[in-house]
């Protein structure tokens, strides 16, 4: 098929069509920040990270495709300033405290706000309490630090097939439940593999046992895994 | 069935809910028992549109509209109208105007203006009969599309129609269906968005409860047109009544094969489904509708792809709005070149609009795109009720925005609403009057978004929480500066990265109120104060708040219940130093904000003041002890109000004031404007007096005409309060003759020159209070006929009613709509000619300007004509010292600290703001006072400033059950108007105390743990000092 042209920062790049923004930027060395999107995972612009310029409209890069002729901002003023907001909003709404975080030094959201030059939170904390669920026998979660950006939700549902997460409420009250809102350790649906894990991007959902800044993950995993399926 | 008289009764929900299914039951009772049943048929229908008058009856042939039929009407109905034929008078609307009952619903106002073309059927046909709908012309259009039109046949007419989506985007209806019709799927979706969510918004559900077949007509055709084979209609749980009625009209088409299998013998088979929602406000938004009809979870994702390509089921589907599809089968049947002769240039067609608000006609109307939002307001809505000024429409609800009073000569249509940083949205229209706070409102709306965002994008889901709690803290008085700025950041950011429409328009009450009413912000941030009088956390009370001079109302109100007249003098003296002035000629701002008129009437503060002034004077009450003398002087140049507090508060602070007064008396506009019948001189030297006891130097026929003199002279500060006391003329020739006088010469001349000759017939210009007060002393003196031209309509007239009424109550005669053109006369005025106006557009105060009518002018005879069409300053003296003066002689002041452009010099008053009321003047100079203590070097405060709540015994009764306000007596007219004596009387002692007992006590507030604060809340706040 032909390639499309398309404008990224200025630069004219030829992109295979059906992909997305994102995939055409990283495909070319052009970095854009995201926090929801997931190699592996369907798409579903939640997080808002990953927005471009698109003639002055902003649209997240994950989940629009390219056409020729597209001419996109990933670095603009706006653009910057708007993802440095988000990133403060996502921060007072949680209670990330790094230097107690099993995460600390391996969390995407600490390496947004280094990448995005967020030194400080303007608008004010929420100090939302929600309680740890430690019931299962081997992971836990601390909805405090949770950003709500559902890739638990869809590596359980599209990948493992338990559809154990899923999200309750709405609003400032949304939060992420295990089959029917029950404890986790009693939720009947949920095979244990720790897929969620690996693919939480910060200290959420973590492995019991894991101390202050010990915990590692690897959500790439989840691409190699849909791959190698793909290939059979 | 042949009936001799149909009866409509509206089933609509409003009148359901106000008893009208009952009131059915009776009214088939009566005519059993009338033995009428055979002759009257009894049809229910849907809404009929003036819902705040409900329940209707509606009966044919006459057109009689009965409103607010209660069962116990229903017999009366029946033997007068029905079997005598005697209308039922005291059940019909009445002209808001003329004060005249209307019979014929049509030519009601709010009816006039009207076009019925999705509502045609709403209150006119019984929704639950399918005969009836065929009746009025139902599924013909679909036949005609079927059987005669090809599908782009269908969708080339609705393009050509200019119909736009009336959910609220106004995307082309013809485009959309066109690009489902493109779509090569062989299995397609047609969707009716029903989840009306907007707080005020029900046309949606009028339709489906009034008209369901035209829904589903509307359905069927689309679905013809795109090449569908099954429909859903997504309802919302909470309208129960719209889902059994569209239930049984789905049965009663299938039954005739107007749905099914091969409909109208054709290769088209189509069905429709009813799908109820959970009542989520997101699911209003196209694809988290279409999550929630598939059974997930209702959650909006990014587009595209859009749901003409891939939506229910990855199917190509057509999703409209209710009123979309409402507006199909007129367009296939009547062709799309009738439609778009209705409307604007892009947007077509008719509109419905729920009103709501501050608004007389409250209720669902449909007007052409192109109608004016005042037409909508006041010629169909019937204006603001209790006499309050309108102050802004907000239309499209939560993701709307709000029209300030300016704008009402715009034509509504998509273009110019969204200009004005508003839009129609799905067609809610919330009239908002002056009573209402801009920010409590936009927090108002936020508050709801907040709550319904599904939280699943960051910018809705945290910002607008974060949006909130800014709004809180600013409605609490703790906001600043910053988070106006931050505010603001967070509304651009939620508007432009928001997933869906729901986040990307939540800001918008907040902007555009920013944009039209950022003065109301600051006010809460800088000020501490809600101008509005809303924002609980800011004010005493409603009545305090509103107050120009802050008086402290709900206190000594609360003195004066409990017989402690003297203390109640105290209260007020501590704010205010002109009770006896105050309690006769003030505007009573207090008043207009009592929220015991929410019960019956406010609490008559005024006369309540009046009755304490006068018991102070008769006990020569002295109110607080003043200070010290500190040895300063101060020179305060006029005496009128705000000169007399000013010196009055500079004494009570240890200063001398001096005031210099050019005439021999003093009081400025008090002595030389207002007659003595409504401020006997005595009362006026009373008040007066007191202040000169307090310390206070009064120079009469000393005219300042240097004020750096005075500095020279030794002064240490100098208030300037000159009034605005030249009377403005409007042009009536090049010279006039003799008998033609400005209001402030003919009323200086009585009081204070002494005595005028005014001849027999008086014409006073104008529609102030100041022609008012012209007017009713033209009586006094002699005349034997006074008439009043203003140039625009009664209602418009700036005057206070109570004026009003008491002049016509005298014999004064008002001719309103009426323009005086020039004077008739030689030596002496003989008459003066007139034009007659007729209401043109509105103007910025929201009034409509008068415009030259066809009909001939006239001319009223007259001995003297009187030009009261108000004041002006000067600003001369000001100007002389080289002080900033503004056009129109007003001086340039800061409103807090009242300095002028000259160190030292300080000004208030209506030299300052132009010509205004006694308790604003007073209000001015308190604050004067105050801000030449600091310049001085003072604290700028009174001692004790805290408020002590005063203790009432508790009275139940007073509270919870309607207590006519106390009247107080008044003179005779007929002897009145031969003198200047006092026409208002004075409260007895028991009657004083009692009406003070029916204040409801605003100023005991509950904290959040439910106690009772002691101190307000507006301390705590940190509020400045009043």
């Amino acid at each position: 098929m032909d390639k499309l042209r398309v404008k990224i920062d200025g630069r004219t790049i030829l992109a295979a069509p059906g992909k997305t923004i994102l995939e055409v930027a990283e495909e070319n060395g052009i970095h854009i920040p995201t926090l929801c999107h997931l190699d592996g995972l369907r798409d579903v612009g939640a997080c808002r990270l990953c927005i471009v310029d698109l003639y002055g409209q902003l649209v997240t890069s994950c989940t629009t495709k390219v056409a020729d002729g597209m001419e996109i901002g990933t670095q603009t003023e706006t653009v910057r300033a708007y993802r440095r907001t988000i990133l403060e909003l996502l921060f007072a709404e949680g209670n990330h405290v790094c230097s107690f975080c099993v995460s600390n030094g391996g969390c995407e959201l600490q390496d947004l706000a280094c990448e995005l030059g967020m030194h400080s939170v303007r608008v004010p904390y929420t100090y939302r309490r929600e309680r740890v669920d430690a019931t299962h026998p081997r992971f836990l979660i601390d909805r405090d630090r949770c950003v709500l950006c559902g890739r638990c939700v869809r590596v359980c549902q599209e990948v493992e097939g338990a559809h154990t997460w899923g999200f309750a409420e709405r609003g400032a009250t949304v939060r992420v439940i295990t089959d029917l809102a029950v404890p986790w350790g009693t939720a009947e649906s949920c095979t244990s593999c720790g897929k969620c894990v690996e693919v939480c991007p910060t200290g959420a959902i973590a492995r019991k046992g894991a101390s202050n800044a010990e915990m590692r993950k690897h959500p790439d995993l989840v691409a190699e895994l849909t791959e190698r399926r793909a290939r059979g | 069935m042949a009936g001799r008289l149909e009866v409509l009764v509206c089933s609509g929900g409003a009148c359901m809910s106000s008893h009208s299914l009952e009131m059915k039951e009776e009214l088939v009772r009566q005519l059993e028992t009338q033995l009428l049943t055979d002759e009257v048929r009894i049809v229910e229908t849907g809404c009929m549109g003036p819902c705040q008058h409900g329940p209707l009856v509606l009966v044919y042939p006459e057109g009689v509209l009965y409103k607010n039929v209660a069962a116990s009407d229903v017999a009366e109905i029946v033997t007068e109208h029905f079997l005598k034929g005697r209308v039922v008078e005291r059940l019909l609307f009445r002209s808001e105007t003329a004060d005249q009952i209307i019979r014929e619903h049509r030519s009601i106002p709010f009816f006039e203006k009207q076009m019925k073309i999705v509502l045609a059927n709403c209150g006119a046909i019984n929704p639950e009969s399918i005969e009836e709908y065929i009746g009025a012309g139902g599924y013909e259009a679909l036949g005609k599309a079927v059987t005669t039109m090809t599908p782009e046949g269908v969708v080339a007419e609705m393009k050509a129609s200019g119909l736009r989506g009336r959910g609220g985007a106004g995307f082309p209806t013809g485009t959309k269906w066109d690009f489902v019709r493109r779509e090569a799927s062989p299995k397609k979706v047609v969707v009716c968005n029903a989840d009306e969510g907007d707080p005020g918004a029900f046309m949606d559900r009028a339709v489906l409860e009034g008209d369901p077949h035209t829904v589903i007509e509307g359905l069927a055709i689309a679905a013809y047109a795109v090449g569908a084979q099954r429909g859903y209609v997504y309802v919302r749980a909470e309208y129960p009544l719209a889902i059994s009625r569209l239930r049984s009209a789905l049965d009663a088409a299938r039954k005739l094969g107007l749905l099914g299998e091969r409909i109208f013998d054709t290769a088209f088979s189509f069905d429709i489904e009813i799908r109820v929602g959970a009542g989520a406000f997101v699911c209003g938004e196209e694809t988290a509708l279409l999550a929630s009809l598939e059974g997930r979870r209702g959650v909006p994702h990014p587009r595209p792809p859009y749901p003409s390509t891939s939506g229910m089921w990855q199917l190509p589907t057509l999703l409209n709005n209710v009123e979309t599809y409402a507006n199909v089968r007129h367009i296939i049947a009547r062709g799309s070149a009738w439609f778009a002769s209705i409307g604007t240039g892009e947007s077509k067609g008719t509109k419905v609009f729920a009103l709501s608000g501050n608004v007389r006609n409250t209720g669902l109307v449909e007007v052409p795109m192109g109608t004016t939002l005042g037409e909508l307001i006041y010629d169909i809505g019937g204006g603001v009720p209790n006499g309050k000024k309108l102050k802004a429409v907000q239309t499209g609800g939560p993701s709307g925005g709000c029209i300030p009073v300016q704008h009402l000569n715009t034509p509504i249509s998509y273009e110019t609403l969204k200009e004005l940083g508003a839009i129609v949205g799905s067609g809610g229209v919330i009239v908002l009057d002056e009573d209402t706070c801009m920010v409590n409102l936009a927090r108002y709306f936020v508050e709801f978004t907040a709550s319904e965002s599904c939280g699943q994008c960051v910018p809705c889901r945290s910002g607008l929480v974060r949006m909130l709690d800014i709004l809180d803290r600013i409605t609490r008085g703790e906001g600043s500066m910053e988070d106006l700025a931050l505010l603001e950041e967070l509304a651009h950011t939620i508007r432009r990265s928001s997933l869906c429409g729901l986040g990307q328009t939540a800001p918008n009450p907040v902007l555009s109120t920013l944009r039209y009413f950022r003065h109301e912000y600051e006010a809460h941030i800088q000020n501490k104060t809600c101008p509005a009088a809303v924002c609980a956390a800011l004010f005493v009370a409603p009545c305090e708040a509103s107050c120009p001079a802050h008086v402290d109302v709900p206190a000594y109100v609360a003195h004066l219940s409990n017989g402690d007249f003297a203390k109640a003098f105290d209260v007020h003296m501590k704010t205010n130093p002109l009770p006896g002035i105050c309690g006769r000629v003030c505007y009573a701002f207090c008043e207009t904000k009592c929220q015991r008129a929410q019960i019956e009437e406010s609490v008559a503060i005024r006369d309540l003041k009046r009755f304490m002034a006068d018991y102070a004077m008769e006990h020569k009450l002295a109110g607080p002890k003043p200070v010290d003398r500190n040895g300063l002087r101060v020179a305060v140049v006029g005496s009128g109000p705000a000169g007399l507090t000013c010196g009055y508060f500079l004494a009570q602070l240890g200063y001398e004031p001096v005031l210099f007064e050019a005439l021999p008396i003093a009081g400025g506009t008090m002595a030389t404007g207002i007659p003595a019948y409504r401020l006997p001189r005595d009362i006026l030297k009373a008040d007066i007096d007191r202040i000169v006891k307090a310390g206070v130097r009064i120079e009469l026929l000393s005219a300042v005409d240097d004020l750096e003199q005075l500095f020279a002279e030794g002064y240490a500060a100098v208030f300037v309060a000159t009034g605005a006391m030249k009377g403005q003329t409007v042009a009536l020739g090049e010279t006039l003759p003799r008998g033609v006088v400005t209001g402030v010469e003919f009323l200086k001349g009585i009081h204070v020159d002494g005595g005028s000759e005014v001849g027999d017939e008086v014409v006073v210009i104008g529609g102030g209070n100041s022609a008012i007060d012209s007017a009713r002393a033209a009586l006094r003196l002699g005349a034997k006929r006074v008439t009043i031209a203003y140039r625009r309509a009664r209602a418009d007239m700036p005057a206070s009613p109570e004026e009003i009424a008491e002049a016509i109550e005298e014999g004064v005669e008002i001719l309103d709509m009426t323009s005086p053109v020039g004077v008739v006369g030689g030596e002496r005025v003989e008459g003066l000619r007139c034009a007659s106006m007729a209401a043109g557009p509105f103007d910025a105060s929201g009034r409509r300007r008068p415009v030259p009518s066809d009909r001939p002018e006239i001319v009223l005879p007259a001995s003297m004509v009187i030009v009261a069409v108000g004041q002006e300053a000067t600003g001369e003296l000001l100007r002389s010292a080289g002080i900033e003066v503004a056009k129109g002689g007003l001086v340039v002041v800061d409103p807090v600290t009242m300095r002028t452009s000259r160190p030292g010099i300080f000004a208030g008053g209506d030299a300052t703001t132009g010509p205004a009321t006694v308790v604003e003047a007073i209000g001015a100079g308190r604050r004067a006072a105050v801000a030449i203590d600091r310049f001085l070097g003072g604290p700028g405060a009174f001692e004790p400033e805290e408020r002590v709540e005063v203790a009432t015994s508790y009275d139940e009764d007073a509270y919870t059950q309607e207590l006519d306000r106390a009247v107080p007596p008044m003179a005779d007219v007929r002897t009145r108007i031969h003198s200047f004596a006092e026409v208002r009387g004075r409260f007895a002692k028991e009657q004083a105390m009692e009406e003070a007992r029916r204040c409801l006590h605003c100023d005991r507030k509950q904290t959040e743990d439910g106690a009772c604060c002691e101190s307000s809340a507006a301390e705590a706040a940190g509020a400045t000092t009043r």
